[in-house]
């Protein structure tokens, strides 16, 4: 159950899948099911996390290869709001 | 231009002015002229009468040399000239002439001098009948078809999660506002790494070949859109250029072109894993895929709630079952109290748990609210780091009371199950009954021969018929 195990995004979700409809047959032992629940609040963390880690940003890649952060006026809020 | 054919090698004399002053000099045997000398003398002649013409006539033997200059023979049913465009002029040529091909061509008439050949030197040449354009376009599209370029299997699938979007446009576009205009809008964590392009006029193909090359090299970036807004053919045309087509085919990453026009394809098109209509499309395309993880995301974590919550549900249940049944009737008071207990521990473990993870979504919630209207990096990183903590103890705590929570309901249900005056019946005792199964049979002499009576068995019942009864003291053996 440690992280290392998650490797990627793909992976995480089929396994929360499986873990969800081994729940959901309902006839585990109930031990058995808060650790799998408690996997499956992992992945689900996981994944979120993952979904989320994208930080907004809007970067310029210069000709000389380099990434400057967009002027304001792209970086900028919708101005249509 | 007919004489075109008759001109320089002909020997009959004295026509025009032009070819006197030649055939005096030969006529002075003292003095002839070289070969070269000669040789000049009539490119000279010819280079200052077609200086600038224009001719027709269909491409053969067309060579493009290493040197980039192209070599062809102009001809049509009776004659045929040699001819040559350079490396220089080649460049603005917007199609690739081929054999075969019916064109006019533009040049002046110049002689090739280690061989005595005469040949036009083309400046521009233009398909018959056919805009230049669209002859290109045809051209490179079947060659590039040829070629497998367009082939399905090329494509590539969309990334589900892409941590950058590359962009190459203009930035003084529409494209680029509204391509981020959209991101802003449905996915406001996108990472975007723009690299700036012209996207017309002459030299716009190097700039975009050079930006996805340049773009598609940056780590992180998984998906690249390529785009325009609108225009005409000619402000498009570099879509449709053969450099812009191998570098979208070389691109490490899946390209997604956005050229304006809706119904127009560009070669480009072509070659790209995905084409969108617009540039707004393209951008939600791209997060098309993100968008619909978050929500399977969402829906399984809900899953998963719920069916915890519903065992936890049902065990509670079993739990009123075992102390509901008749045979509990009789156990002693702090029994059933307990048994309530546990349905109570149990409900209260259902509800703690929902009631912690509302909690703690609530708080994520405010949390990414905050997130979202805070832009930068560094602030960004403080609540992140903040959030992480925070949620961990959340986590932490959940987990320590369920745990608890569940110790406690196993515990209970397991004693409850060894209390059960049922469980003894494993043992090989069994219980006996009155026929109507109203009262548990404890004395002989409550029966009569003839009575039916019941015994309950671990597994089934027996019904049965009393043939002699033997009170205390009258044992049958003794």
């Amino acid at each position: 159950m440690s992280t290392p195990s998650i490797k990627d995004f793909e992976a995480a979700i089929a396994e929360l899948d499986g873990i969800v409809k081994k729940l959901e047959e309902g006839d585990l032992p109930l031990e058995q099911s808060l650790a799998l629940y408690e996997r499956g609040v992992q992945l689900s963390r996981f994944c979120h996390a993952r979904l989320e880690d994208a930080e907004r940003r809007i970067e310029i890649l210069t000709e000389r290869g380099e990434l400057k952060t967009a002027p304001p006026s792209l970086s900028a809020d919708d101005p249509d709001r | 231009m007919p004489d075109l054919f008759d001109l320089p090698f002909e020997d009959d004399r004295g026509d025009t002015e032009a070819r006197r002053e030649p055939q005096r000099t030969v006529a002075e045997p003292r003095k002839p002229l070289t070969v070269t000398q000669l040789t000049i003398r009539v490119r000279d002649l010819l280079e200052s009468e077609f200086a600038e013409i224009w001719v027709e006539g269909e491409l053969s033997n067309c060579r493009t040399w290493n040197t980039g200059h192209l070599y062809f023979t102009l001809k049509d049913a009776h004659s045929q000239i040699k001819g040559v465009i350079f490396r220089s002029a080649m460049r603005y040529l917007k199609f690739r002439p081929e054999d075969g091909l019916k064109v006019v061509a533009r040049g002046r008439v110049s002689v090739y001098e280690p061989k005595g050949e005469y040949q036009i030197v083309c400046e521009y040449l233009e398909p018959q009948g056919y805009g230049a354009l669209q002859l290109a376009f045809e051209q490179l599209k079947t060659r590039l078809q040829d070629e497998g370029l367009f082939d399905q299997a090329r494509k590539r699938p969309l990334p589900a999660l892409p941590r950058k979007i590359g962009i190459v446009t203009s930035l003084d576009g529409a494209a680029i506002r509204d391509i981020l205009k959209v991101l802003r809008r449905r996915h406001g964590r996108a990472h975007v790494v723009i690299r700036a392009a012209r996207v017309q006029g002459e030299g716009a193909s190097v700039e975009i070949a050079r930006a996805l090359k340049a773009l598609g090299g940056v780590p992180g970036v998984d998906v690249i859109i390529l785009g325009r807004g609108g225009g005409s053919i000619e402000d498009l045309w570099c879509f449709n250029e053969e450099l812009v087509a191998r570098a979208i085919a070389l691109c490490p990453v899946p390209v997604m072109t956005a050229v304006g026009h809706e119904t127009d394809f560009t070669i480009a098109d072509f070659v790209a894993d995905f084409r969108a209509p617009t540039p707004s499309a393209a951008a939600e395309l791209v997060i098309a895929a993100t968008t619909e993880f978050t929500t399977r995301i969402d829906r399984l974590s809900d899953r998963l709630r719920g069916a915890v919550r519903s065992r936890v549900q049902a065990l509670a249940r079993r739990v009123h079952v075992l102390t509901a049944r008749p045979a509990f009737a009789g156990v002693p008071g702090r029994f059933a109290t307990r048994g309530r207990h546990v349905a109570e521990s149990t409900h209260a473990l259902a509800h703690a748990m929902r009631g912690v993870m509302l909690t703690r979504e609530r708080r994520l919630q405010l949390i990414q609210r905050r997130l979202d209207t805070c832009d930068f990096g560094r602030r960004l990183g403080a609540v992140r780091t903040r959030l992480a903590t925070a949620d961990g103890r959340l986590q932490a705590a959940a987990g320590r009371r369920v745990h608890h929570a569940d110790m406690r309901v196993r515990e209970s249900i397991g004693r409850l199950e060894s209390l059960s005056p049922l469980a003894v019946l494993g043992r090989g005792y069994a219980v006996c009954w009155n026929a109507e199964r109203t009262a548990v049979l404890r004395d002989a002499a409550a029966s009569t021969p003839g009575d039916r009576v019941r015994v309950t068995l671990s597994r089934g019942e027996l019904e049965c018929e009393v043939r002699e009864t033997h009170p205390p003291g009258t044992n049958r053996e003794a």
